[in-house]
């Protein structure tokens, strides 16, 4: 035996290929590749992308190439590809590209210029708003999951508490009130300073021990705030905040996305506290690593897949979100374009001027498809489940 | 069990008193004063506006008037600021005008999604799984307002019948019961369609993906080695399985009935929940926001609760 | 090769699973015969292919990906592979039974005891309720369920670990089969158990006469049950032989291996032995002897040709033509391929 065993571990030879080395992004790719509805999406997305920044460029400014908002009522609800009527407009009425690709529409406003502008709105509503409820969610996600077992103290929730709701009475004019119980807040630092103080000695009265009990664990307290959230139906709650709030681009895509931010929250948390458990978190906290390090450098990669995934699905919900608003009329004010209010325009006219609901209804399907298709794509690739069956 | 329920009854209770406060607070902190009901009324001189003020006691301190609201509305003295109805009475009437449009559309939802979702999982990879995931995505991906408008001209077109409101207008005196009914079916139809379709698509993925995973689970695989035929395993072993997350489901729909059905409701002018709540917000109506908001609430924590003691029910493996 | 007491036969089988451009040989031309009341073990490293011969034993290959790319089964007469789904279904669970690695997860989590066993029985046998009820109290005493007819009302979550793999194996006896495979049935469960369930197998199988084909990577179990030992590596067989022969007189330098690395009393104290390297990726295989790049015999050759069977008499075989010259004496036979 003792021979045999010599002789294994000699001339052993390593160098033999065992199977062609790829990098994770390589084999990302290789599986992403074979799926052909995922690849479509993806095609779609990065030319919907370069649309909507072109558009800008050619919709902005002092003196656009193609105005949005250039009235022509002589022309109004011309069909897509007609020539203008050249003995009626003035030279600079003239559309850029000589006749009106996508038809215009009841004020005989250019209908593909506007697409355009309402292209680069769909982008930013749909990146900003998922941004907003990304960051969120991670950062209540990885908290839940990471600290969830830490207690929040008593005196900290009153402070909250407190502070917030001041806050909250001061910017809801009732100023009164609100001051009131803002000043209560040189009140709690001294709090905090004499019971630093005392902690060394054991002999805290009563109510201060009351104070600094442990009142409810981090991962308790954020995931009956997300169940709080989602009692409230979303698109309901998105459509009075808007409608309460001056319109704006900006209110909308905050709104949406801080009503948005659940999901990413709960895939978060799920992922961390597997990974938490996991044998190579404990192998690098063995190592020393702080919890910052652990936190980014190790669990975060890990716990993205699933994040990546609702957050395209997510821009896919923002997009047509946002569109459901404008066409109730509670979107962008205008004159600004977005798809939404072409088509809510355009509904009056639908039987003379069809054009007008099915081209923005139609964009905004496409592009809402590819996100979903791209997204749909990653989960099947990201899932080592579904991998593993493929 | 009992405490199960005490427990799970306690912390929907908290919830819904936090959700109130949230709601209440997410109204009263937007800029925009609620006594600006109707600002372009002649009739809205500033003595109305103080004796309105007066009313609903908006002079008091914010957590007064959060007290004021929901002893009023657990009393069901909650009036409405537009027309001083009474709020509970109104969502009543409403409610009664959606239940027949959520009706139907669940019932569209559930029977077409199974049968599609469970096919496609047995014929992963193939044409009708393909097509089926497709039309799914696109459905999914439609705006329900294009998708409204898209049906409406091909209806009139096709069937020259009117579809917009809950009936037609003026048919009650002298019609014939059955010309009645056809009419009600026709209204009803082209709504609940609309409100089950991106509930068909959602779903049928889910049951796909659920037949899928279960079906790729060890014991498909006993099943199998058994000699069972592929019905067999399929429809009972598989689908047993599978459908133990949908029981769940049905506690979930419950929100539904108030959730989704905004944009149809006014895009087919149908007097229902929905369209009342656009109808207040545009108005600020805050009694009307308010009162669905909690109702809606109370329906969402309701449905999970019906959902979690369904779980109880069907899964032999959890047993408390 | 095959005798008149032959009762399963593959030859040449290969299963491919493809994926995209790639293409994994998991099996990649076994041949192995069972015989009447005889105890087979498939043994060899995970991956290797062993689960996936007796899945396609079974017909239980998904395709795709799955492939059954060559070969035949040839069971009582009849080539398993050619079968249509309906006769496949007549010999699932009724003549060849199948026994899986994780009793945990094997049995449906939704289903009485009584069902997964009745159900088996009443497919292939007609039979009515309450024959059926005893045969399943009956089946479960067999298999030393204790008071058996409380069980048969029980979950499979209500049940220990080795208790359920009896019912597994309850399963597979329901119909009386001929052959049962038993695919790692001990790996998952605590080794007092192991030692249970394996003493249980064997007193089936006296009992009862049937082949028990036995797939395994422990050579401990191995040695405790098996008549006759095929050795896998990477899809092909390296070795074959009866107990005594594989572990006394291994002639395989894989088999060698194994048996090295195995603890012993006689090893007490020193470093135990591992092969290096690693099992080849199924769809990048080295050619040649799949073995090659890990074996301590290795000459040019090994990398280039396909090693042949090589017959040490007494119907022991093994693939490296290496050993056998080296060992080769004038007055044996050639090596004979197979």
């Amino acid at each position: 035996m003792n021979k045999k065993e010599k002789g294994f571990n000699k001339n052993f030879q390593l160098e033999t290929p065992l199977a062609p080395k790829r990098t994770r992004l390589q084999e990302f790719w290789r599986l992403f590749r074979q799926n052909r509805l995922a690849i479509l999406g993806l095609f779609i997305f990065i030319l919907f992308f370069c649309c909507a920044i072109v558009g800008l460029f050619m919709t902005s400014g002092p003196d656009p190439l193609l105005d949005p908002a250039m009235i022509r009522l002589q022309e109004k609800l011309r069909p897509p590809l007609a020539k203008p009527n050249l003995d009626s407009l003035r030279r600079e009425e003239i559309p850029y590209l000589g006749f009106y690709l996508m038809g215009t529409d009841d004020l005989g406003r250019d209908v593909f210029a506007r697409m355009l502008q309402g292209a680069w709105v769909s982008l930013t509503v749909g990146f900003v708003a998922v941004g907003i409820s990304v960051l969120i969610g991670i950062f209540m996600g990885g908290i839940a999951g990471y600290f969830g077992q830490h207690h929040i103290r008593v005196d900290h929730v009153l402070v909250t508490l407190v502070l917030i709701s001041g806050a909250a009475l001061v910017t809801a004019n009732f100023i009164r009130s609100g001051a009131a119980l803002l000043c209560l807040t040189p009140a709690y630092i001294f709090y905090f300073i004499w019971s630093q103080n005392r902690s060394g000695k054991k002999t805290l009265p009563l109510w201060a021990k009351v104070f600094r009990k442990n009142a409810v664990s981090i991962d308790t307290l954020i995931m009956r705030i997300v169940d709080i959230m989602l009692c409230f139906p979303s698109f309901f709650l998105i459509l009075t905040v808007v409608a309460l709030l001056p319109a704006s681009i900006y209110n909308i895509m905050i709104v949406i996305g801080l009503t948005s931010w659940m999901g990413a929250t709960r895939f978060v948390r799920a992922e961390f506290l597997s990974l938490r458990e996991q044998d190579f978190v404990a192998a690098v906290k063995t190592l020393g690593a702080g919890n910052f390090r652990i936190i980014f450098r190790h669990m975060m990669p890990n716990a993205m897949a699933p994040v990546l995934v609702s957050a395209t699905i997510g821009i896919a919900t923002a997009i047509l979100t946002e569109a459901g608003l404008s066409f109730l009329g509670f979107g962008v004010p205008p004159p600004h374009a977005t798809w939404g209010n072409i088509l809510s325009d355009g509904k009056n006219f639908i039987f003379d001027a069809p054009w007008l609901t099915f081209i923005p209804g139609i964009a905004i399907l496409i592009v809402v498809l590819s996100f979903n298709l791209f997204g749909e794509g990653l989960r099947d690739v990201l899932n080592p489940k579904l991998r593993e069956r493929h | 069990m009992i405490s199960f329920i005490g427990r799970s009854v306690i912390q929907k209770i908290i919830t819904l008193f936090f959700v109130s406060i949230v709601s209440f607070l997410i109204i009263h902190i937007a800029p925009g004063k609620p006594s600006q009901v109707d600002p372009m009324n002649p009739k809205f001189t500033p003595e109305m506006v103080e004796r309105f003020q007066k009313e609903f006691h908006l002079d008091k301190p914010l957590h007064v008037q959060y007290l004021y609201f929901y002893k009023d509305l657990f009393t069901g003295e909650t009036v409405s600021w537009k027309d001083n109805q009474s709020v509970l009475k109104k969502i009543w009437e409403r409610f009664l005008n959606s239940l027949p449009l959520f009706i139907v559309g669940t019932i569209i939802t559930w029977t077409l999604s199974f049968p599609i979702g469970i096919r496609s999982a047995i014929f992963r990879g193939q044409f009708y799984d393909r097509s089926a995931t497709f039309l799914s995505y696109l459905l999914i991906s439609i705006p329900g307002f294009f998708f409204a408008y898209v049906l409406i001209i091909f209806v009139v077109n096709q069937f020259h019948v009117p579809v917009i409101g809950m009936e037609t207008f003026g048919i009650g005196d002298g019609a014939s019961l059955p010309y009645i009914f056809m009419d009600r079916i026709w209204h009803l139809l082209l709504p609940s369609v609309l409100g089950a379709t991106g509930g068909i698509a959602v779903l049928s993925r889910y049951v796909r993906s659920q037949m899928l995973e279960v079906e790729g689970q060890d014991y498909i695989r006993t099943a199998w080695a058994k000699g069972l035929p592929p019905e067999q395993v399929h429809y009972k072993h598989a689908l047993r399985n599978a459908l133990l997350p949908f029981v769940t489901m049905f506690g979930l729909i419950l929100p539904g009935l108030i959730g989704g059905s905004v944009i149809i409701e006014s895009i087919f002018s149908w007097p229902g929940m929905g369209r009342m709540a656009y109808e207040a917000i545009l108005a600020r109506d805050y009694p009307v926001i308010l009162t669905v908001n909690f109702v809606s609430a109370v329906l969402v924590l309701a449905g999970t609760f019906i959902s979690d003691l369904l779980y109880l029910v069907v899964d032999p493996r959890i047993r408390l | 090769m095959t005798n008149d007491n032959t009762l399963i036969s593959v030859q040449d089988l290969k299963v491919y699973f493809r994926s995209g451009h790639e293409c994994a040989r998991a099996v990649d031309g076994i041949s192995f015969e069972i015989r009447q009341e005889e105890t087979v073990c498939l043994v060899g490293e995970s991956g290797c292919g062993k689960t996936v011969s007796a899945l396609s034993i079974l017909g239980l290959i998904q395709t795709p990906p799955g492939e059954i790319a060559g070969g035949q089964i040839m069971f009582q007469g009849k080539n398993l592979l050619e079968l249509d789904e309906e006769d496949m279904q007549k010999i699932r669970g009724n003549r060849i039974a199948m026994v899986f690695q994780e009793p945990l997860t094997s049995l449906n989590p939704v289903f009485t005891i009584e069902d997964q066993i009745g159900e088996a029985i009443s497919i292939h046998k007609n039979i009515g309720s309450g024959e059926l009820r005893d045969c399943c109290i009956k089946l479960l005493k067999d298999v030393g369920i204790p008071s058996p007819v409380q069980r048969l009302k029980d979950y499979p979550h209500q049940l220990s670990g080795g208790q359920r793999q009896r019912v597994m194996i309850a399963m597979a006896l329901a119909c009386d089969p001929d052959l049962i495979i038993a695919d790692e049935p001990t790996t998952a469960l605590d080794v007092t158990v192991q030692a249970q369930i394996l003493q249980l197998l064997k007193s089936i199988q006296e009992t009862r006469s049937m082949s028990i084909l036995y797939i395994t990577h422990d050579l401990g179990v191995v040695a405790n049950i098996a008549h006759r030992v095929y050795v896998m590596y990477s899809g092909i067989v390296t070795e074959q032989g009866n107990a005594a022969q594989i572990f006394h007189h291994a002639r395989h330098p894989y088999t060698q291996g194994l048996l090295a690395s195995l603890p012993s009393r006689s090893k007490r104290g020193k470093r135990l032995f591992s092969i290096p390297g690693t099992v080849p990726n199924p769809a990048y295989k080295p050619a040649g002897c799949p073995f090659h790049p890990r074996c301590p015999h290795a000459i040019p050759i090994c990398g280039k040709e396909y090693p042949k069977m090589c017959d040490y008499g007494q119907a022991h075989l093994a693939r490296c033509p290496v050993l056998f010259k080296n060992s080769h004496n004038p007055d044996k036979p050639e090596p004979k391929s197979i």
